[in-house]
């Protein structure tokens, strides 16, 4: 019998708790529940069948335990809440034995009930206290949706992100989640503890876990990435693992420097960063659209809709049972001036305009400005200049405007420093100079502005065509 | 002449009225009208079906999707023939140790390939990576252009599919299914936006290196939908569309009254017959007669200037996947819904030198290094990226392993087809910029993380153009069918 139960078998054993254990919950609950109902009068017959449960719970839960005691000689949980799931685990156990003896030989008739209940105030306590074991302590709370609780559970919403501290939000929730129950103050496995900013800085019994600046060589980060298989694999297999957010994040703030207290504004954002960050943004999902108002707004008129559709412009519906519109003049060329004005009774509805290559002018801009729902503008190559912008600054939700191929210039690109929705800008083959460009991103930085006129170096391999040499 | 016109529609007439239709005019008729009584005030009988469109007289007016959309037109980039993902973005050095080496029969134990037999070398990859961008993404040599965009892409890194015959695997990734019969996605579009440009076709299909996809035009065809919206494809060399100019002794107006008589008449056949078929008809003569004006300035590249010509390394005049990627540019500018592009070529077994790892690769790869990469350029400077999808991918990927066909030493290093994991990437409308998806291997056999099907970029790409790939249907046989059949998962991964 030892010899089966020294090395792999123990844990093979052992590995058969969690699985083991719900089966002394499950039939000692139905005991105690059998054991109530037989109160009632005309249930009393039930009595006879607590015993069978009875025994059968009892033998389970001492399988139970077998396997748990295998279980926990494999390491790796905090010895105290470990050993009060242990004891409590054992005491039901012994507690049922002892129901199913006194029950057999009749014993203490008056107690079967109240020791029943005990058993199972004790069942519940080890089962919880076993859930916590393996899921961790804030398992089963972290997500109450009222509670504090969820708000800072680890990588999820942080009100404002840029002035988060990295080490204290974002870097420590995940040390705490994934690392400390196994590298703190009572544990120091491998000598190592990471609650705490010195702590981490100090390093464990192989020496420091971080070399500034080079993840790849901290301890810290290599030791995330390994093969599952792999010994020095952290955290161990079985354990709960980092997330790929909670991974990039770790690298992150170790490729930045691990500072104890820089912000996230502070640090470069590298794109993968960036992904990860948007990630954490509240509501920033893709589910919302980044040029749709939030409101509703009714449907066009038919005869408003037919009165552009006649002179050749496309009214489209941006979705189904949606009011707002998209508008194209891309089989209208002539559309110009005087025709804007036939966009005026669908203002509530517009949100995308593309008046591309038509005879758009400054005065059909004064038109435009009064669409107050307007997200997104083409103006490519039309006539419109600098006098038109000026209008452009009551465009309150004007998010994209493109002015390829216009007369604009710096006095009229400058004038959009007021449209403080307007996330990018198009000024390819324009007039505007990079002195103006550069005031215009001072003063606005999230905006997007390209200017376009991309050029690719010249390569001697463009043109190369490979072939075998022939001798 | 006109007796025999009046014969014609007698007979036509009489053909859709025989015996058997009356018959089952009658049975369909008097069995509808009594389930119709039955059913008292129920009315799923009536009104549009499940995401069935209103049925206007012009079946390309545009149509709203089902939600507001992030993509108004699609580029679709297709390299027939499968490039290799392991010359280009599927960096594996493991493989480069296990070179010349026998495959472990682990990996071949209930494989089956197109060519490969017995047990074949490994080949190492035959490029140098390096990572690029800010997004540090692995792009090989082979692409120096490309390697300065990656970080407006999202690769998806672990694309499976489960044909492994070009054929079918077209089909596959152009219908959603690798049997005949099903429409393609630019068809669905079509179908589901209709085109924002009347004056040009709202999907066009362009073609290069020599042929036609294997699975020939079906790739592009509209299926069980009608078939106008099937892609138009335009010749890529000479004149994009024949017979644009009017025929001698016909001037402009006399064809549009011709076509003008015309359409008259097959509107009174479809208020007759109620044929959708009709309306293609009618619509496409319709199209054709203002497909005159408006394709020679936008299907003409020669009025673009000179560094747009180097941008793009066209070659104007000779049929180049260039010139399709700047015209693909002009015609999504003209709100052209889905353009699609297929480059042959890329079939690199190494049975001769076109068709090698060592040297046909290459050359492919050089060939559409500056035009996929002046695309994403030139959409950026114009501000079309953000609401053009562009997708890249072939039909399968190919083996870690070197070809062996018939079990003999070939000519060239080659590799064999392989459906378990292979590289696409998307761009623009929406598409995170700098993303990553899915992984290998070690040695680029299998996937192992992000797994992603066929339908699932096809759920994806629908998603971006506001539709929900499950209620975008067509009421066919019985049933309703869609792009993704009963699959299909949108990549949230590469969302921005």
């Amino acid at each position: 019998m030892m010899i089966l139960l020294q090395g792999n078998w123990s844990l093979f054993i052992g590995r058969f708790h969690p699985l083991l254990v719900h089966l002394p919950i499950g039939m000692l609950i139905i005991a105690f529940i059998l054991e109530v109902m037989s109160k009632n009068r005309r249930l009393t017959v039930l009595s006879a069948a607590v015993l069978p449960v009875l025994v059968f719970g009892a033998l389970s839960a001492i399988a139970a335990c077998i396997a748990g005691l295998l279980l926990s000689s494999s390491g790796g949980y905090d010895e105290a809440a470990l050993d009060l799931h242990m004891w409590m685990g054992i005491g039901v156990a012994v507690i049922s034995v002892l129901l199913c003896v006194f029950r057999r030989y009749a014993l203490f008739r008056k107690a079967w009930l109240p020791i029943s209940f005990v058993m199972i105030v004790l069942l519940s306590a080890a089962g919880h206290f076993g859930g916590n074991l393996t899921h961790g302590e804030d398992y089963l709370t972290a997500e109450f949706p009222l509670g504090k609780g969820a708000a800072a559970g680890a990588t999820t919403a942080i009100a404002n992100l840029n002035e988060a501290k990295v080490y204290d939000q974002l870097v420590r929730p995940i040390l705490e989640q994934k690392c400390y129950s196994c590298h703190n103050e009572a544990k120091l496995k491998g000598g190592l503890r990471l609650d705490g900013m010195d702590h981490i800085r100090k390093g464990g019994e192989n020496g420091p876990v971080i070399k500034d600046s080079v993840p790849e060589a901290s301890e810290l980060y290599k030791r995330l990435i390994l093969s599952e298989a792999d010994d020095k694999r952290m955290p161990p297999k079985g354990k709960p693992q980092l997330t790929p957010q909670q991974l990039e994040i770790l690298y992150w703030w170790i490729e930045q420097g691990a500072s104890p207290d820089a912000t996230v504004k502070d640090l470069h954002h590298t794109p993968r960063m960036q992904l990860v960050l948007e990630g954490m943004q509240p509501s920033g999902g893709s589910d919302v659209h980044p040029f749709m108002p939030q409101e509703e707004v009714s449907e066009a008129s038919p005869q408003d809709i037919g009165a552009l559709e006649k002179i050749g412009v496309k009214v489209m519906p941006v979705a189904n049972e949606n009011g707002f519109v998209m508008v194209s003049a891309v089989n209208a060329s002539g559309f110009g001036n005087k025709e804007a004005a036939l966009l005026l009774p669908l203002k509530k509805q517009i949100v995308w305009l593309k008046l591309s290559n038509t005879q758009t002018g400054d005065s059909a801009l004064k038109v435009i400005s009064q669409l107050p729902e307007l997200t997104r503008l083409y103006l490519e190559n039309t006539p419109v200049t600098d006098e038109g912008l000026v209008h452009l600054a009551n465009c309150k939700q004007l998010k994209y405007l493109n002015l390829v191929g216009t007369k604009v210039t710096d006095k009229g690109i400058l004038l959009l420093q007021k449209n403080a929705a307007l996330k990018e800008l198009f000024l390819y083959k324009t007039a505007v100079t990079p002195a103006a460009l550069s005031q215009l991103r001072k003063a606005v930085p999230e905006m997007a502005i390209d200017t376009g006129g991309y050029r690719m170096p010249a390569l001697i391999t463009d043109t190369l065509v490979y072939r075998k040499q022939k001798l | 002449m006109s007796e025999k016109i009046i014969q014609e529609a007698n007979e036509r007439a009489a053909k859709y009225f025989s015996r058997r239709h009356f018959l089952q005019d009658c049975i369909t008729g008097l069995g509808a009208t009594a389930l119709g009584s039955l059913l008292g005030g129920c009315n799923i009988f009536s009104g549009p079906g499940n995401g069935a469109m209103p049925q206007s007289l012009n079946p390309l007016e545009p149509r709203a999707p089902h939600f507001p959309a992030r993509a108004k037109s699609v580029i679709y980039l297709h390299m027939a023939g499968a490039p290799s993902q392991l010359e280009l973005f599927d960096y594996k050095p493991e493989l480069q140790k296990l070179h010349n080496q026998l495959c472990p029969p682990s990996i071949l134990e209930g494989k089956k390939f197109a060519f490969i037999r017995g047990v074949p070398k490994m080949l190492g990859p035959q490029a140098v990576f390096a990572q690029h961008g800010e997004s540090r993404a692995w792009v090989s040599d082979h692409l120096p252009h490309f390697s300065k965009m990656v970080d407006d892409v999202s690769f998806l890194k672990a694309v499976q599919t489960d044909q492994f015959n070009h054929g079918p695997a077209q089909l596959f990734m152009h219908t959603g299914s690798a049997r005949l019969g099903r429409p393609s996605i630019g068809s669905w579009v079509t179908y589901g936006l209709g085109s924002e440009n009347s004056n040009l076709p709202g999907f066009v299909v362009l073609t290069s290196g020599g042929k036609t996809p294997d699975a020939g035009k079906s790739v592009w065809g509209s299926g069980f939908l009608p078939s106008v919206y099937q892609g138009v494809q335009c010749r890529s060399k000479g004149d994009p569309v024949l017979f644009l100019t009017d025929p001698e002794g016909m001037d402009r107006d006399m064809r549009y009254q011709s076509i003008h008589a015309i359409n008259e008449v097959n509107k009174l056949e479809y208020e007759r017959f109620q044929d959708p078929e009709i309306l293609s008809r009618i619509s496409q003569y319709e199209l054709a007669y203002k497909m005159q004006i408006s394709v020679p300035g936008v299907m003409d590249i020669a009025d673009e200037p000179e560094y747009i010509h180097q941008l793009y390394g066209t070659q104007p005049g000779k049929e180049a996947f260039a010139n399709n990627c700047l015209l693909a540019r002009k015609l999504v500018e003209k709100g052209v819904r889905f353009v699609q592009l297929f480059d042959w070529g890329w079939d690199a077994h190494g049975t001769g030198e076109d068709l090698s790892i060592d040297y046909g690769l290459r050359n492919k790869a050089r060939e559409i290094d500056k035009p996929i990469s002046a695309l994403l350029m030139d959409l950026k400077q114009r501000g079309l990226l953000d609401e053009t999808l562009v997708v890249w991918g072939g039909e399968f990927g190919r083996t870690p392993m070197q070809e062996n066909r018939d079990g003999k030493e070939m000519p060239y290093l080659g590799r064999d087809h392989h459906v378990e994991a292979f590289t696409m990437w998307m761009a623009g409308a929406g598409i995170k910029k700098g993303g990553s998806w899915g992984e290998t291997d070690e040695i680029g056999f299998a996937a192992v993380k992000g797994k992603v099907a066929v339908h699932d970029i096809h759920a994806t790409m629908l998603q971006q153009l506001g539709f929900d790939h499950e209620k975008l249907t067509y009421q066919f046989q019985g049933r309703p069918f869609r792009l993704t059949d009963v699959e299909g998962h949108v990549i949230h991964e590469i969302l921005g």
